[in-house]
């Protein structure tokens, strides 16, 4: 049985529909004219215990409204969502105990308090047995270097400090699942890859499953086998990263820096990206045309003072489904 | 795999959570020392001025017959007494988290939010409570004041208690609206100003008219200081208490009752900022 698992899950939102201008407003108070916003349109997910699943979509897409449903505090307009065997919005406090949940963007940590008084509350709130609590924080303390500030009160902590303790505070009673948003954002380097070592950690020795919600795709590259794509409400992808890589692999980008000005720039085998001043991204297949031939053709053309290759990064990836959807893709280029 | 057996959990580890809940909202209050002490400040200026008023007023003869001017000090004086303590609302915290949109972390807890919000009032309470013995002290240099039975002020500290509890269920319900419109504030303000009038703590409600007298003590708003207070006074004398504080108890499952419908809703329509 998965352990996430939802069914034509869809989430409509009612809003009010305000009109401009000062006679809008008046208007507004006194005729209430809703309009029906989807916000999630059939989603169908399937979640295995121990999964780490990036699920991704630009903003508005229905991320955070699926996440909101999937931890009980948002009830779908239809649909079946069920998370460890509980619908979620049906038993909102047994389904807790089953989850944690980090918001990059929002603490849940008692900002007045001592980070340490934070978890001690956390204890008293989940009613973690003594002994699993003194483990499971020692553990955290230790791996995630918190002990020089769990005395010092959270408003004083920095962004990264503050991260750690709220992915502390997240994970003090062994959650089955943990769900991520954006726990990576304004984190410097170093202490990203501190946060994505510690959820591969945890996901690996204590099995815990993940959905990471994340615009850093960087993120999901380091972490995540399976991705799930949703745009406008609707799934987009769902499937190994590797593979969306290799159906997408097969184009590279030549970036040329031209030495002149032409404005009719066109070269066979490549198909014009983007055009930028004098530099121009050019998109091929490498298997219809070598870069090195590629290059040839552009230098015998034209006077260049700059070359360079890209690989397609997911992020480049999944900005070509963003905006040209999934299908439309894997075109190959005539030669 | 099979959902977990769910633990049983004994009233201590259920009430655990809710215990720690007032222990830190009382040492989070201490923090705020200067806002402590100020308002200790601001109750005897507060006093200093309804006394100078009264006894204008009575000076013009303005006052109905039966109540003296020595009994409404009293009564002002406990009165601003008990708004140490009555004028905290723990559930404000409900409208800044809607706010905010911090009520989404906060339902991913398995808590009970009206009882955390109750916890957190009661700690707050317990800390503010602290004051009243020392502003009583200060007060007896602007006033004197009648102290009646330990029998009276027992019943005055029951119908204390159930006037607390009428009032928390009360703000409750205001600060729910935050769930149906955000911008609740004005409206809060002038049920607030409206019940501090009707509920009888700047004017005894006896002075009130006839059948206005008759309205205003049994609207509900009555429970939370009016009640006490005459008790208090001895205006309800000891054979009316049982009636009095059946009234409060009355409200207070009243408005438990209907908060817990309103709470049921208001969790259907969460709509959290932003996403």
């Amino acid at each position: 049985m998965p352990i996430i698992e939802t069914r034509d899950l869809r989430k409509v939102f009612r809003t009010l529909v305000r009109r401009p201008g000062v006679a809008g407003t008046i208007r507004t108070l006194f005729s209430r004219d809703y309009e029906d916003k989807v916000a999630v349109e059939g989603v169908s997910m399937a979640l295995e215990e121990g999964e780490l699943v990036g699920y991704i979509g630009p903003n508005g897409a229905g991320k955070s409204t699926t996440i909101k449903m999937l931890t009980g505090i948002l009830v779908p307009s239809s649909g079946l969502v069920r998370v460890a065997g509980l619908v979620p919005y049906e038993k909102r406090k047994e389904n807790a105990r089953n989850i944690g949940v980090v918001f990059g963007q929002r603490s849940q940590l008692y900002w007045d308090l001592p980070l340490v008084e934070s978890f001690e509350l956390l204890r008293a709130i989940y009613g973690i047995p003594e002994k699993r609590y003194r483990a499971n924080l020692d553990h955290f303390i230790d791996v995630l270097a918190m002990g020089e500030f769990l005395k010092t009160p959270v408003r004083q902590l920095s962004l990264g400090q503050r991260m750690r303790g709220d992915f502390a505070a997240a994970m003090l009673h062994d959650p089955r699942v943990v769900f991520l948003d954006e726990p990576t954002i304004g984190l410097d380097v170093v202490a990203k890859e501190a946060i994505r070592e510690f959820v591969a950690q945890v996901n690996r020795e204590r099995g815990t499953t993940f959905i990471l919600t994340t615009h850093d795709l960087a993120d999901v590259e380091r972490l995540c086998r399976r991705i799930v794509l949703i745009d406008h409400g609707t799934l987009v992808y769902d499937g190994e990263v590797e593979a969306l890589r290799d159906r997408y692999g097969t184009h590279r980008t030549l970036v040329v820096h031209l030495a002149e000005d032409a404005p009719d720039f066109h070269v066979e085998g490549a198909e014009l990206e983007a055009r930028e001043g004098d530099i121009v991204r050019l998109r091929f297949d490498r298997r219809t045309i070598s870069a090195e031939a590629l290059i040839r053709r552009v230098a015998d053309r034209y006077g260049v003072t700059d070359l360079s290759i890209e690989e397609p990064e997911l992020e480049s990836i999944i900005r070509r489904i963003y905006t040209e959807g999934y299908d439309a893709a894997p075109t190959v280029a005539p030669v | 795999m099979a959902v977990l057996p769910r633990a049983r959990r004994s009233a201590g580890e259920i009430l655990a959570p809710y215990v720690a809940f007032a222990a830190k909202a009382f040492s989070r209050e201490a923090t705020y020392r200067m806002e402590v002490f100020t308002n200790v400040g601001s109750l005897l200026v507060r006093l200093y001025l309804m006394k100078a008023v009264w006894t204008a007023l009575y000076a013009q003869n303005a006052a109905p017959a039966g109540v003296s001017l020595h009994m409404v000090l009293t009564y002002t004086t406990i009165a601003l007494l008990m708004s140490l303590v009555l004028e905290i609302d723990g559930t404000r915290a409900i409208r800044d988290k809607i706010r905010e949109g911090t009520i989404a972390t906060d339902l991913m807890k398995p808590i009970s939010l009206p009882l955390y919000f109750f916890s957190d009032g009661i700690g707050m309470t317990l800390l503010h409570a602290t004051l009243i013995i020392p502003a009583l002290v200060m007060s007896l240099f602007i006033v004197r004041i009648d102290v009646p039975s330990p029998a009276v002020l027992a019943a005055f500290a029951l119908s204390f208690v159930l006037g607390y509890l009428v009032n928390f269920t009360l703000n409750f319900l205001m600060n729910c609206v935050a769930f149906w419109t955000l911008e609740s504030f004005a409206a809060q303000l002038m049920v607030r100003w409206i019940s501090d009038l009707l509920g009888g703590q700047i004017v005894p409600l006896i002075f009130f008219p006839g059948v206005l007298q008759q309205i205003v003590l049994a609207l509900p708003f009555a429970a939370v200081y009016s009640t006490p207070l005459l008790i208090y006074v001895g205006t309800i004398p000891p054979s009316g208490y049982a009636l009095a504080l059946a009234v409060q108890l009355g409200w207070f499952v009243v408005f438990s009752a209907i908060g817990i419908v309103v709470w049921r809703a208001a969790q259907r329509r969460v709509v959290v900022q932003g996403g």
